[in-house]
């Protein structure tokens, strides 16, 4: 077990709030529940604030860094469409398959002084360069929808991740993760992670 | 619990942050005893402690400050308890004054510190001080984990030697160690033993001369025979015939095993104080090339030079001519180093149009700013509209450090913890500006009180605003003497910063909620114009420990303690704990 993955790299992102490191720790335990040698980081700074948040998750027989390599990561996944683009530097188009959450978050500091948040047009032409796919999911609008709360919209992700061949995990491990790591609102966190599983864009 | 795979079964393989596994370390190592002051990169070693303390059953406690938890310790150990404390690198300079005289004295029942540098200053403003230069003056044996796994088997290993050899140990992380996640095999929890007894015993205890040089001798002696453990704890991979060395420590280990390199000898230094002589020695044989590869300063690199003068004087040393001295190093930085050395399979990847591309992202960014409530930004405000924008604004270390960006610019400088009350009456005894000083609750306690105590004996007349928002909020919700409860969870009586205040002997002393903007304002401008120190008592309660105690049912939504409170964690601004309650 865990021996058939050489090197898996995740890089998740978001603004503080939106449960990325909750998306991390959930994908990190569903690795080593299917044997993997995981490793990533979980930097907490003063950017923890209202501020932008990367997590790395590798994980495989190969991975001995908890940093991802410029350009190398399989997946890129962004809860808020700004911290995709701030994060192309681990992104290249030869590898890395980019799902982005569509709910905008504008920094609050950029608005006091009249900056604009570009379009979804702008921030995905700025992407292409770096980008194998690119998935663009309303996750957080729907998850507001139909479960009361845009805080789904991540395990939303992860299970449209998985469906498109994006995360090399079984279902079933993600929600076990899940199971262990959300006590609290684990309903809605599995029926989020299924609703991304059956999304068709 | 925050994390219940800190108390998982022995064998289960569980994936822990680097201070986690730190903390699971102390508890399989049977710690009976843990004094802690958070400060990050190293804050969840205690938060996961005091999580675990009532589990497990050894004491854990939030101290006033790192010197204060370093005495702590000592004296447990003293007693013949494992102890431990934790502290982020400056909390070193804190605690100095009583961690270097206890190489001397030694320790009976094991003593570990651990001390997270934090290069490139993820979340810390002072400077990028390297922890071994401490442990070099000082002489305490240093030992360095890579990932989680060694996290947990170091500490471990560091309270063995330190029991074996009576002297207390430093276990080094950086921020890329204390705050990176990896796999773990755990063992089994040792039931702590909690309780000891003071031995008197002068010939340890007493360090005055003559037995002072006694003292230093056997230090002395202790070191050079930790050398020979650094010998067994080092490791040596790849061809013993190879030309090219590659001697690495701590993260930067990883980065050079995924580099590619191919046909080098590379040395992993567990130990890094001291560095076992004998064991550079024998890794410099025959080599033509010899790259050392660790952050911040050139500790070992200095040292590989001596003993290469002797073992191998061909042999040509790198290291901090091809690899930066400042900020934190990366994959890339690792991997351009040895590409400039020539290493054969180190070949990076042409990246400038990857580069161009970058430059082409412009994006508003996000800069860091309070959270949305947080009764600092309305202390602030208040004050600056109070005293103007010309007032000289002594700051010092907490949330409120955030002061010093726009749209406030209200912290003209950060020291140290406490320097802001030092600071004012400086600037008070040369200029007649207005001074302000700023600090915290928690900072209050932990060094502020003697500053103030000098404000007032040696008469000058700053106004004192005290951010008091009841915990040490930025490193993840600590209680302190002011808070009414500790860290197991027991009620205390607590000090009111006002009493204290009084007592001190301040004259003019207010007590008021910021989001009252109005009553702020006008107390800012009646005490600027008093004669004498005056100190606001700018209280209000941090918003997110606000929601997170009414959702636990500790308080009501007016802020009343209930009677029945159940023992729940509320650690939360740093994200990861958070992250784990959901």
């Amino acid at each position: 077990m865990g021996d058939d993955v050489d090197e898996f790299n995740a890089l998740l992102t978001g603004v503080g709030g939106e449960g990325v490191l909750l998306t991390s720790v959930v994908i990190s335990r569903a690795a080593n529940i299917e044997g993997h040698e995981v490793r990533g980081t979980q930097l907490h700074g003063l950017a923890q604030r209202g501020g932008s948040i990367p997590t790395h998750v590798r994980f495989g027989r190969h991975v001995r860094s908890p940093v991802i390599r410029r350009g190398d990561a399989d997946l890129l996944m962004a809860l808020e469409p700004l911290e995709s683009a701030r994060y192309a530097y681990f992104a290249s188009k030869g590898k890395t398959n980019i799902v982005i959450d569509d709910y905008q978050v504008m920094p609050a500091y950029a608005k006091s002084v009249g900056q604009k948040y570009p379009s979804m047009d702008r921030i995905a032409g700025m992407l292409k360069p770096f980008a194998k796919s690119m998935t663009i999911i309303p996750a957080s609008n729907i998850t507001s929808k139909e479960l009361g709360n845009p805080v789904f919209g991540n395990m939303m992700c992860v299970g449209a991740a998985i469906s498109m061949g994006f995360l090399p995990l079984k279902k079933g491990s993600i929600e076990k993760a899940i199971r262990q790591t959300v006590p609290r609102g684990m309903k809605e966190n599995l029926k989020a992670f299924r609703m991304g599983l059956d999304y068709r864009g | 619990m925050e994390n219940p795979e800190l108390v998982e079964k022995s064998g289960k393989r569980v994936v822990l942050l680097g201070n986690e596994a730190i903390a699971r370390g102390a508890a399989e190592a049977g710690m009976g005893l843990c004094a802690c002051y958070p400060g990050t990169p190293s804050s969840e070693v205690g938060l996961s402690l005091a999580d675990m303390a009532k589990k497990v059953g050894f004491y854990f406690e939030w101290s006033t400050n790192e010197k204060v938890a370093a005495e702590v310790a000592a004296a447990a150990s003293f007693s013949g308890v494992k102890s431990m404390t934790a502290m982020k690198h400056f909390g070193l300079n804190v605690a100095s004054d009583s961690f270097l005289p206890l190489a001397y004295t030694g320790v009976r029942g094991g003593l570990v510190a651990v001390v997270a540098d934090d290069p490139l200053g993820h979340s810390s403003a002072q400077s990028e001080q390297d922890t071994r230069f401490y442990a070099r003056m000082g002489n305490f044996p240093v030992l360095e984990p890579a990932n989680a796994q060694e996290c947990k088997d170091f500490t471990i290993k560091a309270f063995e030697l330190s029991k074996r050899y009576e002297i207390p140990v430093i276990l080094r992380t950086t921020t890329m160690v204390s705050h990176s996640i990896g796999t773990v095999k755990l063992g089994r929890i040792r039931k702590p033993v909690t309780k000891g007894r003071f031995v008197k015993d002068p010939s340890r205890y007493n360090n005055l001369r003559p037995n002072l040089q006694n003292l230093h001798y056997k230090v002395l002696d202790k070191m050079a025979k930790l050398e020979g453990e650094g010998a067994k704890l080092d490791r040596v991979e790849g061809p013993t015939n190879a030309k090219i060395g590659i001697i690495a420590n701590g993260v930067s280990y990883n980065y050079v095993k995924e580099s590619g390199a191919r046909g080098a000898r590379i040395a992993k230094l567990n130990m890094t104080n001291p560095i076992s002589r004998e064991f550079i020695s024998r890794f410099l044989k025959g080599l033509k090339t010899a790259i050392v590869v660790e952050e911040l300063e050139p500790f070992i690199e200095s040292f590989v030079r001596e003993v290469a003068l002797e073992a191998n004087p061909g042999v040509k040393v790198h290291g901090k001519d091809v690899f930066p001295r400042v900020g934190e190093f990366s994959p890339e930085i690792v991997e351009a180093g040895l590409a400039r050395l020539k290493v054969p399979g180190v070949r990076p990847k042409d990246f400038r149009k990857h580069d161009s591309d970058m430059k082409k992202i412009k994006l508003p960014a996000r800069k860091p700013v309070f959270c949305p409530g947080c009764p600092h930004q309305f202390t602030f405000k208040a004050v600056k509209n109070a005293m103007g924008k010309d007032t000289v604004w002594s700051g010092d270390i907490g949330c409120y450090s955030i002061g010093i960006f726009e749209p406030y610019n209200m912290i003209d400088w950060v020291i140290s913890m406490g320097a802001s009350q030092g600071m004012a009456h400086g600037i008070k005894k040369v200029s007649n500006q207005k001074v302000v000083a700023f600090i915290g609750d928690s900072t209050f306690f932990h060094a502020g009180m003697s500053g103030l105590a000098n404000i007032i004996y040696n008469k000058s007349d700053p106004l004192i605003i005290v951010m008091d928002n009841s915990i040490t909020a930025m490193t993840g919700h600590q209680p302190h003497p002011g808070t009414g409860f500790n860290a197991m969870w027991e009620q205390t009586t607590p000090i009111r910063i006002e009493d204290v205040v009084k007592a001190l002997g301040v004259k003019h002393v207010a007590v008021i909620n910021p989001m009252n903007q109005k009553s702020m304002e006008a107390k800012v401008r009646e005490f600027s114009r008093k004669k004498g120190p005056a100190v606001i008592v700018s209280r209000c309660m941090c918003q997110l420990l606000r929601k997170r105690l009414i959702r636990a049912g500790m308080i009501t939504k007016e802020g009343k303690l209930k009677s029945k409170r159940k023992p729940v964690r509320h650690s939360g601004l740093t994200g990861g704990r958070e992250s784990h309650s959901g």
